[in-house]
């Protein structure tokens, strides 16, 4: 207060100190307040969060199961429908089982697929060239013969018919050309041999019966021989030979 | 007087801003640090007021209070003494006797003031 200098000296440094400690004032002040801000806010937020999680936790839980309620729904009616789907498939099956069976079959008739299974076979030889005859048509095979012998057997049940290996089918021709026969275009020699699927018993007992075919082919001095219970192997109609 | 503003803004800020979180344990020293810059601060008004005030003393008062408060408490906790009851018992009374003081003394100026605004 006695030199204005050394007063506005000391005013200064009083300024300086004071305002040191108003800053650690503020600052201690300050730091106190956000720590207990801070914690009160950290107990208040594990109190509440925990609540809140709980709650949370519960309403998940609620959700899940009612998701789980209705996947469980879905997944009844969706066995249930499995279940439609099966029985129809089964049914179809059934049905396509059927038409392909009977596919099949129809097919070994026209001839389409090779068959095998027990039959009879005919050999039909021309006769014993005798003497006493002058005509060479009394002792050899002929077209009708193998026809007879033919249509004897699809009389009598037979499923499948073969004249030297070569199918017949409903369309087959057999055209007698001189001293051979002609199958389809393909020409055979004697012995003729007649391969017929079918019930080997019918079969023999059709051909054997008085006055038939068996007979009327004796009549006409042909060799005859037949052989039952052959399990019978016959190509495809479409297989070449 | 502004560059103690500025310092009190300063501090303030500062602290607000800090994000050095001290231990549960530590924030009991803390308030009795506040407690006891208060104490110091409402003495330091209270001596400018009776006109008995000193710089060295407020300054060294100021520090001085708020170390001895916090070591206090620290040394009651590791003691297994509750010191930090002494501090605060001690500080408080101190605090509103200070203040109790302060308002007399503004008190009987403005009475002071009164009587004579009303002579004139």
């Amino acid at each position: 207060m006695k030199k204005p200098k050394s007063r506005k000296q000391v005013k200064f440094s009083k300024s300086i100190v004071f305002s040191l400690v108003f800053l650690v004032l503020g600052f201690i002040l300050a730091y106190s307040y956000s720590l207990s801000q801070a914690q009160e806010s950290s107990s208040n937020f594990t109190a509440n969060s925990q609540f809140e999680q709980e709650e949370q936790f519960r309403e998940e839980l609620i959700e899940q199961k009612e998701r789980n309620k209705t996947l469980r729904e879905e997944i009844l009616a969706k066995q249930e429908q499995l279940q439609d789907y099966e029985s129809s498939f089964s049914d179809g099956e059934e049905i396509f089982g059927e038409i392909a069976s009977e596919a099949e079959e129809l097919r070994r008739y026209i001839g389409l697929m090779p068959v095998e299974g027990e039959g009879l076979r005919v050999v039909l030889e021309d006769g014993e060239y005798g003497s006493q005859t002058v005509n060479p048509n009394d002792y050899i095979v002929h077209e009708s013969h193998v026809f007879q012998v033919i249509h004897e057997m699809y009389i009598s049940g037979a499923e499948a018919v073969a004249v030297n290996g070569q199918r017949i089918h409903a369309n087959s021709t057999i055209v007698c050309t001189g001293p051979v026969i002609e199958v389809d275009g393909v020409q055979y020699p004697a012995p003729f041999t007649i391969e017929a699927i079918g019930k080997p018993e019918v079969l023999i007992a059709s051909m054997e019966l008085s006055g038939g075919v068996l007979d009327q082919l004796v009549n006409d001095n042909i060799v005859v021989t037949m052989d039952e219970g052959l399990v019978i192997q016959m190509p495809a109609l479409l297989s070449e030979s | 007087m502004w560059l103690s503003i500025l310092g009190l803004i300063l501090g303030v800020s500062l602290g607000l801003l800090t994000d050095i979180r001290i231990p549960p344990e530590y924030a009991n020293y803390l308030s009795i640090a506040v407690l006891a810059a208060l104490d110091t601060l409402f003495g330091g008004i209270r001596a400018h007021l009776q006109q008995v005030y000193d710089d060295k003393v407020f300054v060294s008062g100021f520090f001085f209070n708020i170390l001895l408060a916090a070591g206090l408490a620290f040394l009651g906790v590791h003691l297994g003494v509750d010191l930090y009851l002494a501090a605060i018992f001690a500080f408080g009374v101190r605090l509103f006797q200070n203040i109790a003081v302060i308002r007399r003394i503004i008190l009987s100026k403005w009475t002071e003031k009164k009587g004579l605004r009303e002579s004139v």
